[in-house]
């Protein structure tokens, strides 16, 4: 089946890589707040302003940090070359399984955002939004993996 | 939809894995057909029908649920 709009088979073990990388790099961040030194770098900002601050600036240079940013890349491009690599061979019933599990991710993703934005408030709101931002890939990751996981298991040999 | 694949595949003496190979989609779709979980293509029925040499409804037949939305 030729199915548009997905990376090549390839492209999957090096999702992985970048992935799992981001996965590392993102928990280190976030648990001992490291940012190396060496990765600070004058960059150029489209819009910008302090967080709840109130003087926003445009199209302008600041120093900043680039760990955050480096790791939200690694973490999103391998999870985008993860979820969106063909399989091995593509036909129509992965293609099936694929579109069941993104609209799967999609509802639970923001049926849990829903939930966020009636129940958690404050600072806890902006960690919610900013684990949002990844959810999406990660629960899609899983339930397609599993579905064609079970898919494989369910196979009895029949000759 | 009903389908008599595995009928067919016996006649033939074929495993999941040749058919798959023959039609071009992976052994779990076979399976999946098979065992009623996944209602193919015209394009893979098609196909199926015609490494089997059959016409399409010696194959495949619809089931009276089919006919409610």
């Amino acid at each position: 089946m030729k199915t548009k709009l997905l990376f090549p088979h390839s492209c999957r073990v090096i999702g992985w890589f970048l992935f799992v990388a981001g996965i590392l790099f993102t928990m280190s961040i976030l648990t001992t707040h490291y940012e190396p030194t060496w990765l600070e770098f004058r960059v150029p900002v489209l819009a910008g302003d302090e967080i709840f601050g109130t003087d926003r600036t445009w199209f302008t240079t600041r120093k900043n940090n680039l760990a955050d940013e480096l790791a939200s890349l690694l973490f999103l491009v391998g999870g985008l070359l993860v979820a969106f690599s063909r399989e091995k061979t593509e036909d129509e019933y992965i293609a099936r399984i694929r579109l069941e599990s993104l609209v799967w991710a999609t509802y639970v993703n923001y049926g849990l955002l829903l939930f966020a934005i009636l129940f958690v408030y404050d600072m806890s709101f902006y960690y919610v939004m900013l684990f949002n931002l990844f959810t999406l890939l990660i629960f899609f990751i899983i339930r397609f993996r599993l579905v064609l996981w079970g898919a494989k298991k369910a196979m009895n040999y029949e000759k | 939809m009903k389908n008599s694949v595995r009928v067919e595949r016996a006649i033939l003496q074929i495993t999941q894995e040749e058919l798959a190979k023959k039609v071009g989609v992976t052994r779990q779709t076979i399976h999946a057909l098979e065992n009623g979980k996944y209602v193919p293509s015209t394009v893979l029925a098609l196909k199926i029908a015609f490494v089997c040499g059959k016409l399409l409804d010696e194959i495949f037949q619809l089931d009276p649920e089919d006919w409610i939305d």
